[in-house]
């Protein structure tokens, strides 16, 4: 087992800052169980029982070499995989020689003290779920797709993870989460025809209902097994929930976030308290949401709270870190990355606000359009406006007069994010959690967007 | 250490493996990152652990935690046990059993050659280096970012299979590069040196670092990202392109690279990645390019960040065409894979990010092979127009390898036999086949480098790999640009 109690990961970090010479340490423990099976049309391809650590300890030296002569710190970081005392004492001998060579800072804010932390935990059936439940999982996928002529591929994974953090400045946190997710992408027979796809990111894997899983991703292939040629251009688009995630990740990546902000790189640059989006658009950070909860404290072991960052239209301030926080003059808004770290702080739980629409009221409302299921390898061309790009994948059908009509090819848009969202004409009602293929998450309903911006096809 | 792998391994097939490799892997690196003339990021990571994979019941069961290097033969045990129970637990979902490919139990021994420890390089010498490096970006003041930065890795690996199998590899790569950031007339524009991701890598000591001369760069690259804010942008429509090769690397990567490992082909990406137009029934016969472009995979190749001796399957390196005078000849294959091609071996090309993860099927180092062309010539031989373009930007393909869409960091345009104007953001589109058909021309060995990719990612959980791309700046006509 990974995990370790609190009051063990506490005392045993505890002895690592005492234990360290520099002016101020700081050590943080990450540890991650994870299970999967992955599968395809075979069956299980690769399954793994594994688990890790990530010790990292942080020390800071003053300029001066004396405690309290504060001219500025000398920072540095070191990490070890391992928790034996060979390990941790290379580690942090590692840190100090770093920070022996690096030079003063004072844009540096003194670690921070005494805070309390929600409590956190890990769901427990989450951690106890089975390979074999697992595999019954992939059974089902399995035995719907081949009733169907499919071919399935997927994902079945539970996780957990803790993270503590202690420093020399009296901080002491701890927290835990669990994950557990659950994929299909239903293919036709080599890939010839179209494909579908359902994935569920649930807390506690009793929530997760596999066979609804698999009913949608089915269903979803059976409606794309012709798809049709379409002509680039601009359409209305109804964009599900994982498309949405794949567009918010790169604002999250690269727009709100006070190191872009200060550089001049992030779309809010001139923005921030203009009036440019619906009033139906909201947009804020939420770690300590009950849907599916993240760590309740950053890299730094500053307390997570809800971070507004688009309300009626308006964008709010960036996020922060402590130092960035100082540079800008803005509240610390505990987003802070491990640090030092040559990347800034970064929204970790992004929310859509849900609207009042059902994903059938918001296709009712299209005349001519596209209801596009998922976007792949969507990549970013220019930070300003967020110009975007990326593929429509695994179901991307005409709407009709309101109505989903019939499957077409795979297009590619390229279009800048703040265009779109100034142009959301209806929001979902429905959250859900949503991946994207560079990895991260985002919670949001489904969304309208007109003139959406396709500029090429693709042969399937 | 190779004695408790194989001890583990015993274990394994005593607890019903039909199979079982284990590998024990040590990994160090260092990263220190400048900004703007400070030191911002410095870090020393190090990692220990073991990877236990077994067959059983024609499934695989893998299970990995990380130890102390002096505690292996506690942990290996309750390793073997979960990996095996994984199999089995598993077995029963299985529509058919694995086939893996015959393979000798090579033993053996791999080091990378390098000149010069990078590891035993002082750190003031490092440090100073970058601080160099950033300083010399300095000097305008739209500039809104100086970075420079250094990545090196030792990646120790004892590995040992239930076919015999002792192997001991020791890879170590260097690498560093920088970036200036300018903000200015409503845009932001970067030039890095030598490429994108960080820099350029090698399989090499500290003597790489030290060649790539950063400091000489450091001007050019402010006046360029400063001049970019005020350039036009690339103009629209169709016209020739030239690439250079820290571009082109990145194209042999998604359109040929991806689209080439065979596990893809069969659908076993599609839960994430995707799948590929690069299907066997093609294989022998299909054009994927024009009669000037030969690729050729190869993990024996100096200095290629997959070059080793042996890939996570203990299977021994190579060299072999991909694609020869445009015609689509071979596959990247593992073990598992190589039997649905009627191949007899796996061409060594499994491979799996550090001791956590199991290996599957990884690109190794795939490179264009030189032409015949001068630089200057072949500029030369080019049409008002047409556009130089070089340096990654952005990229972005779909999930069978086809339509790509890339955007690199600057361009030309060709005027009178020169480059010309310079060009913001040229942003170019295509279908992969399509492009690679369209090249009709190769600048020569002397303009051909290798190019290190740090941050390939592939797998569902995902996993990252590296591996280099060697090319020469290569002509592709009728290509058709959007801004």
């Amino acid at each position: 087992m990974a995990l370790l109690q609190s009051d063990h990961a506490l005392d045993l970090l505890r002895g690592i800052v005492d234990r360290s010479s520099a002016d101020q340490t700081e050590v943080t423990l990450e540890s991650v169980e994870d299970c999967f099976v992955r599968y395809a049309s075979t069956g299980p391809t690769q399954n793994a029982d594994r688990e890790r650590h990530q010790l990292s300890i942080r020390v800071r030296l003053s300029a001066g070499g004396g405690r309290g002569a504060f001219g500025g710190w000398r920072e540095a970081r070191a990490t070890c995989g391992t928790l034996d005392e060979d390990a941790i004492a290379r580690t942090l001998q590692r840190a100090l020689d770093l920070a022996e060579v690096a030079e003063s800072n004072s844009a540096l804010v003194p670690m921070g003290g005494e805070v309390e932390v929600p409590a956190s935990a890990a769901q427990r059936p989450t951690m106890d779920h089975t390979m074999g439940e697992k595999a019954s999982w992939i059974a089902l996928a399995l035995g719907s797709c081949e009733a169907q002529g499919l071919e399935a591929a997927g994902l079945a994974q539970t996780t957990t993870q803790s993270r503590t953090l202690v420093n020399s400045s009296g901080r002491a946190v701890h927290g835990a989460r669990s994950r557990a997710a659950f994929s299909l992408t239903a293919s036709s027979p080599g890939g010839e025809g179209g494909s579908g796809f359902a994935e569920t990111i649930v807390s506690n894997v009793e929530e997760l209902d596999a066979a609804r899983t698999v009913e949608r991703a089915v269903a979803k292939a059976c409606m794309n097994r012709t798809p049709e040629g379409v002509e680039p251009g601009s359409y209305t688009v109804v964009l599900e929930p994982a498309a949405v995630s794949s567009l918010l990740l790169f604002a999250e990546s690269h727009g709100f976030g006070a190191r872009e902000f200060k550089e001049q790189s992030s779309f809010l640059c001139g923005r921030v308290g203009e009036r440019l989006f619906p009033d139906s658009l909201r947009l804020y950070d939420d770690p300590l949401n009950d849907l599916y909860p993240g760590m309740p404290f950053d890299g730094e072991g500053t307390p997570k709270v809800r971070k507004e960052l688009l309300v009626g239209g308006v964008l709010c301030d960036p996020v922060t870190d402590s130092r960035l926080a100082l540079a800008l003059g803005l509240p610390n808004t505990g987003h802070a990355r491990p640090q030092p770290c040559a990347e800034g702080p970064t929204t970790t739980s992004l929310f859509l606000a849900p609207g009042h629409s059902s994903l059938e009221e918001l296709i009712g409302g299209v005349e001519n359009g596209l209801l596009v299921s998922q976007f792949h390898y969507t990549n970013m061309i220019e930070p300003r406006d967020l110009t975007l790009t990326g593929m429509t994948r695994n179901g991307t059908f005409r709407i009709e007069r309101g109505q989903i009509g019939a499957a077409v090819k795979n297009l590619r848009f390229t279009m800048s994010l703040v265009r779109a969202l100034q142009h959301v004409s209806g929001v979902g009602s429905t959250l859900e959690v949503a991946g994207a293929l560079f990895d991260g998450e985002v919670i949001c309903p489904a969304m309208r967007i007109d003139n959406f911006r396709f500029t090429s096809a693709t042969d399937f | 250490m190779l004695d408790q792998a194989h001890q583990a391994v015993s274990e394994a097939l005593k607890a019903g493996a039909d199979y079982a490799d284990v590998r024990i892997n040590r990994l160090c690196q260092e990263r220190y990152v400048v900004r703007d003339g400070s030191l911002e990021e410095a870090e020393a990571p190090e990692d220990f652990g073991i990877g236990v994979r077994v067959m059983k019941d024609g499934a695989w069961g893998f299970a990995a935690a990380p130890c102390a290097a002096s505690e292996v033969g506690d942990a290996y045990p309750g390793l073997v046990r979960r990996a095996v129970k994984v199999a089995h637990d598993v077995a029963p979902s299985r529509r058919e059993p694995l086939r893996l490919a015959a393979e000798d139990g090579h033993v053996g021994e791999y080091v990378t050659p390098i000149g010069q420890d990078p590891f035993a390089v002082g750190l003031k010498s490092k440090l100073d280096l970058l601080r160099s490096a950033s300083d010399s970006m300095s000097g305008h003041d739209d500039t809104v970012a100086r970075t420079a930065s250094l990545s090196l890795r030792r990646e120790e690996q004892w590995q040992a299979s239930s076919e015999g199998a002792a192997l001991h590899q020791v890879l170590v790569r260097s690498g560093a590069g920088m970036s200036c950031v300018s903000a200015a007339n409503g845009t932001v524009e970067r030039r890095s040196y030598p490429a994108s991701f960080g820099g350029n890598y090698r399989s090499a000591g500290w003597e790489f670092v030290e060649g790539l001369n950063l400091c000489d760069h450091g001007e050019r690259l402010r006046d360029e990202s400063v001049a970019l804010c005020h350039a036009p942008l690339c103009p629209e429509g169709e016209h020739t392109l030239i690439l250079g090769g820290s571009q082109l690397m990145l194209q042999i990567h998604e359109s040929v690279g991806h689209p080439n490992e065979l596990d893809r082909v069969h659908g076993h990406e599609v839960d994430l990645a995707g799948r590929s137009f690069a299907t066997t029934e093609k294989l022998g016969s299909y054009k994927y390019g024009s009669e000037y472009v030969n690729l050729v995979a190869d993990s024996t190749v100096a200095g290629g960040l997959d070059t080793r001796g042996y890939d996570d399957e203990c299977v021994r390196s190579g060299r072999w065409p991909v694609v020869e005078k445009g015609v689509f000849v071979g596959y990247h294959t593992s073990r598992e894979w190589a039997h649905t091609i009627d191949e007899e071996r796996s061409r060594g090309t499994a491979r799996a990010e550090g001791w956590y993860s199991p290996p599957i099927i990884r690109m190794t180092n795939l490179s264009l092979e030189p032409g015949t062309w001068s630089f200057d010539d072949l500029v030369a031989d080019t049409e008002d127009g047409a556009i130089f373009a070089d340096t990654v930007r952005t990229w972005s393909i779909d999930q069978r390898r086809l339509n790509f869409q890339f955007t690199t960091e600057i361009g030309w345009e060709i005027q009178d036999g020169k480059l010309g104007k310079l060009v913001r953001r040229p942003t170019y589109q295509g279908r992969s086949p399509d492009f690679w058909r369209s090249c009709d021309a190769v600048c020569d060995e002397s303009h051909w480098d290798l190019w290190g990719v740090p941050n390939c990612g592939k797998g569902n959980p995902m996993q990252t790999a590296e591996m280099s791309h060697g090319a020469s700046p290569a002509r592709f006509r009728g290509v058709r640009f959007l801004n």
